[in-house]
């Protein structure tokens, strides 16, 4: 049974594949000692797909609904295209690990893409975090903190409810 | 009195023993800050130029140990505040940044400071300071729901934590678990009467202290920040560290 991480950066969606990790045989400890190491961990888990986001207004509104729990229609598009697809009547093959299980029930109610969030998977996505430029060749060093540094803005903006346009213009 | 060469006012400034902290050295000692954006100052701290030897000016901010929880750890003695130039550093309770700024000079351009506040008054301060400092991403969201900005965030090496709420440990272990390297150090603020103001301050950072224990943290050392705030205590310490090899053990 294959196992699919989402992992959603600032940049934008991206997809690992997890071999050959047989999850009743492995504890949460192994995987530990593993995901520090890039040698072993990129071995065992690899890119699948990558999507960057179109413009910093699309990442913003893509930041948005992760943050709720919500699966955008880009999101939905990205996924159905790079997961195998899931036949009606047939058990998939294959499962999606996410970060939060609120955005894995939405994904799940309208996909059937089965989803699951637990402690071996969340593990597992601390490794994607920590190694994830290593493993996304095409972003170049400071790429990342970039389209965090420009999202981490207009979100914030927004949520103290700046006005996006103007600089000095606040609404009580 | 004054008259003479270049008058009596001349500071020197030396590295302090913590890398990126300075002291400024005058009629009185100041903790001080290597200013990452020179002219300017932050919240009305004095700021204070040094000339090089070779002309180059360097400006450094004084910074305030009775404004900010982290001077005060320094100076109260903290063997290790993990905060480093080019550490990438996750603050939760960054208020209006004022100590903010202070990490974020500390860090340096190659550093990231991601500030976590969750009061959109002290929001906006934070979000404005955070326009001129490009090593800070202002995330204004609740530092209890980490899953929240997880997309805002890369893996730390330090989580500095001043929530001053009653689940802070909590709050710091389920950060942690999102973007704390193994073998990453975390600082955290305790103010007594916020998490239980019924028992003696030091019975109450015991029980943090075991609360961070039961969390895969090591707590290692542990500072009163008196006489610059009352009943606080900083605990400082390291994150699923790695276990040693017993001898022999090859």
């Amino acid at each position: 049974m294959a196992l699919y991480l989402l992992y959603e950066s600032a940049s934008g969606y991206s997809l690992f594949l997890a071999h050959g990790i047989d999850q009743i045989g492995q504890n949460t400890e192994a995987v530990r000692s593993s995901i520090s190491d890039i040698n072993r961990f990129g071995k065992v888990v690899q890119l699948a797909a990558f999507d960057p986001f179109e413009s910093a207004l699309d990442a913003l509104n893509q930041c948005n609904s992760v943050s709720e729990g919500v699966m955008t229609d880009e999101l939905r598009k990205f996924l159905e295209k790079n997961l195998p697809t899931v036949k009606e009547g047939k058990k998939p093959k294959f499962s999606l690990g996410v970060s939060e299980p609120k955005i894995g029930s939405h994904i799940f109610e309208e996909t059937k893409i089965p989803c699951q969030s637990n402690e071996f998977v969340l593990e597992l996505i601390r490794g994607v975090r920590l190694h994830f430029t290593t493993l996304l060749k095409s972003l170049k060093p400071g790429d990342l903190e970039k389209a965090q540094l420009g999202l981490g803005h207009s979100y914030s903006r927004a949520k103290v409810k700046f006005n996006v346009n103007r600089v000095d213009n606040m609404v009580i | 009195g004054r008259g003479g060469m270049k008058g009596g006012n001349k500071v020197v400034v030396e590295p302090h023993r913590h890398e990126g902290v300075f002291i400024g050295k005058g009629k009185e000692d100041a903790l001080v800050t290597k200013n990452l954006v020179p002219g300017e100052a932050v919240y009305n701290e004095k700021r204070i130029s040094v000339q090089n030897e070779d002309g180059t000016k360097v400006e450094y901010r004084i910074w305030n140990p009775f404004r900010s929880k982290l001077a005060a750890a320094i100076l109260g003695g903290v063997d290790n505040i993990w905060i480093k130039p080019g550490a990438k550093v996750l603050y939760l309770g960054a208020a209006s940044g004022t100590t903010v700024s202070h990490v974020s000079d500390i860090v340096g351009p190659t550093g990231v400071v991601y500030a976590v506040e969750f009061s959109h008054r002290s929001g906006r301060d934070l979000v404005n300071m955070a326009k001129k400092r490009t090593n800070v991403i202002p995330i204004i969201e609740d530092a209890r729901h980490p899953a929240k900005y997880r997309m805002l965030v890369g893996m730390v090496d330090v989580i500095f934590s001043d929530v001053a709420q009653p689940d802070q440990a909590r709050i710091v272990a389920l950060n942690a678990s999102y973007f704390l390297k193994a073998g990453g150090h975390f600082v955290i603020s305790i103010k007594a009467n916020c998490i239980d103001s019924t028992s003696p301050a030091e019975a109450v950072f015991q029980s943090e202290v075991k609360k961070l224990q039961e969390e895969q943290f090591k707590p290692a050392e542990q500072v009163t920040l008196e006489p610059f705030e009352r009943d606080h205590a900083c605990v400082v310490g390291g994150y699923r560290m790695p276990k040693k090899s017993k001898a022999g053990n090859a």
